[in-house]
Formats: C-alpha cells, structure tokens, sequence
C-alpha cells in the first residue's frame, strides 16, 4: 500500500508539470494581456504602457515566460507575483483567510449534504415506489436542475423582499453583519455565522444532494436484493436491524469512495454560489484573477485544483481499499 | 505649601485636558485649517446642514482593493480608498467641479505662467502626528512621481508638451514652487495627486537610499501591511481590511476640515465600504438596509422609486450631472479596404450616419430615461463645455453642434454621395456596384452598449444601409481600437474629466488614442486636426480661463461638427440614500460626478 501511494504521488509531478504548460498555453491563448484594459484610459500613454510591459515581463515571448516561471519554482519555490497586488500568487489566492473560508464552507455543506442525503436514500430505497420515493426524487433532481446562480439570487430576494429579515437586523450574503465582521468571535457571532451560512448550504447543498440520494437509493436496494438480507428475515431479525445493521452497513461502502472524489469540489466547484452569497473562497479570487488576466496567479490557482483534484483520486482509491478487503493495489 | 500643591495639581489637569482630548481622537484645530461652510447662504455649500458627530456609514462596492500605495494604483477599487486617505495640493470641488485650494492655501502663477508658486497650509499633521511640511511635497513629486523606478501612470499627467517634466523646489517649509520649462495650465490639474509623507516612506527609495532595491518603493503598502503602517491626511485611514468582505476606514483625528461651527470634520466615527461581487446582491443589500448610499444602475430605479416612502429613503436622479467620459461610435479612416476608408473619410457620410442616432429611444429603452444625449468631447459638468455661455456659465447648448434623428437628411446625404441601390437587393452599394456593408463592434456583456448597436442598425435598415453587428470579447475590441487589427466601426467609451486637456491623448493628430485616424500622425493629417492640434496647445499655454473658454469652444465646435467622434448618450447622475444619513444629496461618498475624490464623505453624517 505504503509502495502504491508513494508512487501515486511521484505521478503527481509530471502530470502537474503538464496540465501548467497546458494551463499556460490557455492564457496565452486569450485575446489580450493584463495591460489591454489600461490601453483604452486616455491619461495613460503608449509608452508607460510599454514600460510596464517591460517591467512586467509581458513583453517576452510566452515560451520565455513559462521558462522563468517555471526556473523560479525550481530554484527559489516562488510560483509568481500578481501583477494587480504585487504580492506572491497564492497570498493573493489565500490572503485573509480564503483558504480557511474555503473549507469551512465546503466541509460544513458537505457534511450536511451527507446528513441529509444518506437518511432520505435509505427512506426512498426501503419505500420502493411508493409516492414518498417519487416524490423524493422528484425535488432531488428538481435542486439539481436548477441554475445555483438563479437559485441563491432567488432566496436572497425572499430573505429580503417578502421575509423583510433587515427589520430584524439581519444581514444576506457574506460571512457575518456588519456589525460582526471586525468583532472578536463570541456566541453571538457564531449564531449569526450559522445565519450566514444555511442559504449556502441550502444552493451548495442541493447541487450535490440528488446525485448523492439516488447513489444511496441504488446501493442499499442491490444489497437488500442479496441473500443474507432474507437469511437475516427468515431468522427472525426485526427489520429496523436488517436494513441497518446488515444493509446500509454493506450499501454505504462504494459511498465513501465518492468522499474522496469529492475532495477538489470542496475548493473549486462553487464559483456561482460563493458569488451571488459573496463567500469569500478561493475561487473567487481565482475569477476575479481571471478577469484581469493576472496570468501567474491564474496559474498558481489552476495548479492548485489540479493538485486537489489528483490527492482527490488518491484518497478516493485509499479509502476503496480501506472499507473493501477484496480490493488490493499490489 | 499644600495648597499650592493643590493649585498645581489643578493647574496641571487643566493643562492635561487639551492631550486628553486628543488621545480620545479630536486634536486643536490648525491655522490653516479648511473651512467648509456648510449651510451658509451664499456658498457652495448653502443646501447641506452642519452635522453631528458619530456613527458609521456602510456603502458597497464591486472588487477588493489591490494594495494602499497611492502612486502605483491605477484602478478605482483602489483609489477609492488612497483618495481618501492621501488629498493632494488641490481638489475638485465636490459640488463645483472647479479647483479648490486642499492642502495648499493658495497659489500664485508668474514668470510667463511658467511657474506656480504653492503656499501651504501651516500647523497640518499627518496621521500619525508628524508635521506636514514642503519637503513632503517635494519628496511625493521629485522621488515618487518623477522617479524612473516608481511605476506609475501619475507621470504621463505631468508631462509637458516639450516633452519635459516640470521640477518641484522648495521654498521654505510651507512654500513650494513648480516651474516648467513652457507654460502649461493643465499642470494645476496633476496637482490633485496624492501627497504622501516623506518620513514614512523615504527609506524606500532606491534614489535616496541606494541599499534599498530599485523595485523596493513599488512593493510597498501592499495589502499584506499592517493599516497601522499607513500613513495620511485624509478624513480617514484605513482600520482593517477583510478580502471580500470588507475595508473599515476610521476618523483621521488630525483631519484639518471643520464646519461653519467649529467642529472638526469627519463628522463619522467610521466609513465601511462592504465588498459585494454582484451588483445584483448590492441592491438586495441595500433594500435589506444594510448600506446606507448606493449608486444604482438604470434599470434598479423601477424597483427602488416605489420603496421611497415606506423605506424612507431618497432617489435623486439629476440630468443635470451627467458623468464624466463620453461614448461614441469611431469609424476606421484607416481600415485596409480602400473604397471604405475612402467612405469613412467623407465628411456627408459621417453626417448621414449621425443623422440615424435615435439618441431617445437609446435613453429610453437602454437607460429607463436616465441619460442625456452628448454632442461633445468635453464632459457636460467641464466649465470649458461649449454648450455654455462663458467659462463655468449656465448650460444653454447654444454652440452645440447637434445632429437631430433625421432618416430623410440622412438618407438624402448618402444619396448625395453616391450610395445607392444599384443591384436592387434592397442594399445601398456602392457607386461601382458592390455592397456597402458596415460592422459595428462592440465588447460583449455590456448590454446597454449591444443595445445602441442595434438601434443603430435597425435604423440604417430603415435607409436601406447595411450595419450588422458583432459583439466581441473587450480585449480583442481594444487591439482593433488601437489599430492593431483591422474594424470597421466600434461602439466605446472613455473617460474624462473636467479639463478638456485629458483628453490630448484622443483628440491630438499625434495621440496614441486618436482612434479615427492613426495615420494622422504619420503625415496624413486634416486641415481639422491641424487646428484641434494648435487650439490644444493655445489652451494649454493660456492661463485666461476666458480666453481658454473660448478655444475649447472653437475645439470642441470643429471636433463635433467633423464627427471623428460620433457621440451618442451619456448616463445622468443617479444615485440613492436613507434619509437617515444627513448631506448625502449633493456629495455622495461613493459615486459622485466629479469623480471620487475623497472630500465628499467627510460631511456626511448619520442623524440621531
């Protein structure tokens, strides 16, 4: 096992290594660079545009850049400087805790998707058929069909235009009101964090939650098909016992895998969603770096997912090993 | 002995009370200290009220700031906040739009108008209560701004136009003199850059400090610094920043602002600007009344107007104040196909075409009636614009050269010129018979502009001329309006100011945004150009603002009756605040005509 994630990991770098010259080409590809915007302010003249080329490196042909780019890495770890604030990639990607936001975001909707979704799927598999199942499913995809941008302006307006929450005192959107942002945390502002953050659980949450019900739905129905179900029946066990003492125990296993594939989702995969509920994540930072064409932090971001999204295959894989014996990778 | 003990202690906590004073944030009121004569008949100030102390003020915005250093910044989402932190020799009068005296007190034009001699303020602080002196002043242009290593745009505004840039000395400790090598009025306006002080920042400078690297000073106050590191004069300073939340700005307590009653300015304890990626979400924040001012788009009026009432709260829109900038509709004179540059240089083609703007029914369907129709290239609110009777007169549109919505003018003028169905496609063609066919261009997403292109269109249908349209991506639109690849038409704008020099770069034969015409440059120059070239100059060199006046009027009557430009409409001045907030009508902290300057938020007030 220890052999097999070793050189899982070895594998990292040179797939990494191309999905930046990849990544890189792509930018290149863009119409434009960081200065086109400035091209158009009529103070600013040809030449201290051309300067700042100079001075930015943006005058070199991209294959230069990527060398020196990719030299800096190699022999000094540094990934790049931002060319809108100056400071290294990933400070400007984590700045302020983003990276912590991130997670807390992801991880606490994730948890609650799961809370949510296993329950239901196992509800909707022991009640096959049924108008409960249907109509399960019927709202299962019904919130992964529809648009998360649409979705969160939309329970934004009804916390505001028809609940009137601001005669409360109450804030949308964001982590905290007002008041709070700056304060030293305390009960009070973590209860107001939790109102804060359920619209994003609800937007995130139901993406992710009917693919997860249908998987639960599907799984605990092939094990309640087996025949140690009707052993564990025929020899008298009460049914609350088969189902979750025999059943869901087995049905939940090929489950886990997908907590690890769902690992690059926790930082990249909520890009609309953090931004209508003014989140601050990552990715929002990596957007906002897009549309200046801040091409190193683009870069820096970009080799982020990836590396989450290849550690995301690889805990995916550890944990099919784990729960299931048959499986072995030697 | 004991009482005298006693009257020494007395005597010691009165003298103790002015520093108790100042250690709860108010500090004396300065010699030189700004009057801003709020409520007072007579001045500019007459319609606002003096407020009260305290409180805080929440206003929203788009993006995050990019870093605290005044000199390198060159975005909003920056300057909003150096803007207030960092005020410079002069300042736009917030109501005016004309040059107010800030931290200087006053200046003296001599020696053939080529120098300026500044007298500055006396008994000015700094933030962290270090004297403000002319060594400050000299050190922000001579080692920031005029420095080689510094990167910043501030220098292409200094530039004058032998090519030189002006040198600042020092006087004595509160006398600056700026001397130019020709005489060059638009200098006053560069004088409205941030002035940064000296004592914090001087170790930063490769030229005054050679162990420090030459990059060093560009580095700095980014926004991993410590507010506490930051250093100014302005009604406030920055307290802490949250990315993607917010930036909390606090009282400066040495601020040298004070109302027609004594008390020292800014009114608020706190100004906190909440950073809200969707404008969409800024609006819903507002509604929900967690922002105090907001400056919404068109299309937000409909939904905002009808909550006045009951929300208690103000929708001022003002036509009277359309924004700086202008948009327009370029055609290439230099595009590659021979017959249409040729086209594009006919002066009845380009009165035909500007003949087809349905200006109203652009305002009305694409700004909700919210915007004015523009005729020059000098911003309406500019003392300079020629539809005024004299310099800083009341608008009349007397000298305006206007182009009304004419399909049979416009159509008789392309029939003049030959432009004419010879194919019977229902297309006018060329004389030898080919198709005219024109593409306007405009940057996808932005919908307002898409949606003049298509008015534009469907109009020159209505005369039997070809225009389709094609949105593209804002980059590419800018390498064709730069002449880089080869366009027909563009739909764009620019922005302005209240001086018609900044915008030298555009109308300028020699400009490197004299977007109709590159090739002027190279020789291929017009007898307007020429003119607009020496009209330029004349005003720049001239200090007689009437005399000024009436160049830019000749300027500006010449460029709109050419029509290298097409204007077309300016949005007005649209803006909305609770009524809670006092003085928020006439200067609002985060959108006002005369650009953001910093000087309008600190008369805002929150009413008890």
């Amino acid at each position: 096992m220890l052999t097999f994630v070793v050189r899982r990991t070895l594998y990292m770098l040179p797939l990494l290594l191309v999905v930046s010259l990849i990544s890189f080409m792509l930018i290149e590809i863009m119409p434009g660079d960081y200065l086109t915007k400035m091209k158009t302010n009529p103070f600013v003249t040809q030449q201290t545009i051309a300067e700042m080329a100079k001075r930015y490196g943006l005058d070199q042909p991209p294959l230069v850049r990527y060398w020196y780019w990719f030299k800096g890495i190699i022999t000094r770890g540094d990934f790049g400087t931002s060319f809108e604030t100056r400071r290294p990639v990933f400070y400007t990607l984590f700045e302020g805790g983003r990276l912590m936001w991130t997670f807390i975001v992801s991880l606490t909707t994730m948890f609650v998707t799961w809370a949510i979704a296993i329950p239901l799927g196992i509800y909707s598999a022991t009640h096959k058929y049924k108008l409960s199942d249907h109509t399960l499913t019927f709202f299962g995809f019904l919130g992964l069909s529809f648009p998360a941008f649409f979705f969160a302006l939309v329970l934004l307006w009804l916390l505001v235009g028809v609940f009137h929450v601001g005669q409360h005192g109450l804030g949308i959107g964001g982590l905290f009101d007002n008041r709070f942002i700056d304060a030293p945390w305390s009960l009070a502002k973590l209860g107001n964090f939790l109102w804060h953050i359920w619209p994003a659980w609800l937007v995130i949450g139901t993406i992710g939650m009917a693919g997860l019900l249908r998987y639960m739905r599907a799984s605990l129905l092939d094990t309640l098909s087996l025949q140690y179900i009707q052993t564990a029946r025929a020899k008298g066990l009460s049914e609350r016992i088969v189902i979750y003492k025999h059943a869901v125990r087995n049905a939940i296993n090929p489950l886990v895998s997908l907590l690890g594939l769902s690992l690059p989702n926790l930082v990249s995969g909520s890009l609309i969603a953090a931004t209508i509920l003014n989140l601050p994540t990552v990715e929002r930072a990596f957007f906002s770096s897009l549309t200046a064409q801040d091409d190193y932090v683009i870069m820096g971001a970009l080799l982020f997912f990836s590396l989450f999204l290849l550690i995301g295959n690889l805990v995916a894989d550890i944990l099919l090993a784990w729960v299931d014996p048959r499986i072995r990778y030697n | 002995m004991k009482r005298l003990i006693v009257i020494l202690a007395a005597l010691t906590a009165i003298l103790m009370i002015p520093v108790a004073v100042s250690a709860q944030g108010y500090d004396k009121q300065p010699a030189d200290a700004v009057i801003v004569p709020l409520g007072v008949a007579g001045t500019d100030y007459a319609a606002l009220e003096p407020g009260v102390r305290g409180g805080t003020v929440y206003v929203g915005t788009i993006s995050n700031p990019k870093k605290w250093n005044a000199v390198t910044a060159h975005e909003t989402s920056t300057t909003q906040y150096t803007n207030i932190m960092q005020p410079g020799l002069v300042n736009l009068n917030p109501i005016t739009a004309g040059y107010d005296p800030e931290l200087a007190k006053s200046w003296e034009v001599s020696d053939e108008n080529k120098v300026i001699t500044f007298k500055l303020r006396q008994g000015l602080k700094w933030s962290d209560g270090t004297p403000f002196t002319a060594d400050d002043v000299v050190f922000s242009f001579m080692d920031l701004y005029l420095n080689e290593d510094v990167e910043t745009d501030t220098r292409d505004v200094l530039q004058l136009p032998d090519g030189n840039f002006p040198v600042v000395e020092k006087v004595d400790d509160y006398t600056v003199k700026v001397v130019c090598s020709v005489a060059f009025r638009p200098i006053l306006n560069s004088m409205t850059a941030n002035i940064l002080p000296k004592h914090k920042l001087e170790q930063f400078v490769h030229k005054l400090h050679p162990e420090v690297a030459a990059d060093a000073f560009n580095q700095i106050w980014g926004l991993d610094t410590d507010p506490k590191e930051l250093v100014g004069m302005g009604a406030f300073m920055v307290e802490s920043y949250t990315p993607d939340l917010n930036v909390v700005m606090k009282r400066n307590p040495y601020y040298y602002h004070y109302d027609s009653k004594g008390t020292q300015l800014p009114y608020l304890d706190k100004y906190v600007v909440l950073t809200v990626a969707s404008q969409d979400v800024l609006l819903l924040k507002y509604q929900n009344g967690e922002i105090d001012c907001f400056a919404p788009r068109p299309q937000d009026i409909p939904i905002l107007k009808p909550e006045e009432k009951q929300k208690n709260l103000t929708v001022l829109v003002n036509k009277e104040m359309p924004g700086f900038g202008t948009t327009w509709v370029v055609l290439n004179w230099d595009t590659q196909d021979t017959k249409y540059r040729e086209l594009f240089r006919t002066l009845k083609f380009r009165q035909a075409l500007a003949h087809l703007f349905d200006k109203d029914t652009m305002i009305r369907n694409l700004f909700n009636g919210l915007a004015v129709p523009q005729w020059s290239p000098v911003s309406y609110l500019s003392p300079y614009y020629a539809g005024r009777e004299k310099y800083a007169g009341p608008v009349t549109e007397k000298n305006a050269v206007v182009f009304p919505y004419d399909l049979e003018k416009a159509a008789a003028l392309l029939d003049e010129i030959g432009l004419k169905d010879t194919n019977g496609d229902g297309w006018r063609d060329f004389a030898d018979g080919t198709p005219v066919e024109i593409e306007l261009n405009t940057n996808a997403g932005n919908t307002t502009r898409e949606g003049a292109c298509l008015i534009i269109a469907d109009d020159a249908k209505k005369v039997n001329l070809k225009v389709t349209t094609a949105f593209i991506d804002f980059n590419v639109l800018v390498n064709r309006l730069m002449g880089q690849e080869d366009y027909k038409a563009i739909y764009l704008g620019l922005t302005g100011g209240t001086e018609p020099h900044s915008g030298a770069n555009v109308y300028m034969s020699t400009g490197g945004l004299h977007a109709w015409h590159y090739s002027a440059a190279t020789g291929d120059i017009t007898e307007v150009e020429k003119r607009v070239d020496e009209l330029t100059n004349l005003a720049a060199a001239e200090f007689n603002l009437d005399k000024v006046f009436e160049y830019y009027k000749e300027y500006q009557i010449i460029l709109s009756q050419d029509l290298g430009f097409l204007y077309t409409i300016n949005q007005a001045f649209v803006y909305s605040y609770y009524n809670r907030i006092g003085n928020a009508q006439v200067a609002s902290p985060n959108a006002t005509p005369s650009g953001n300057n910093g000087l309008t938020m600190d008369f805002i007030f929150r009413k008890s």
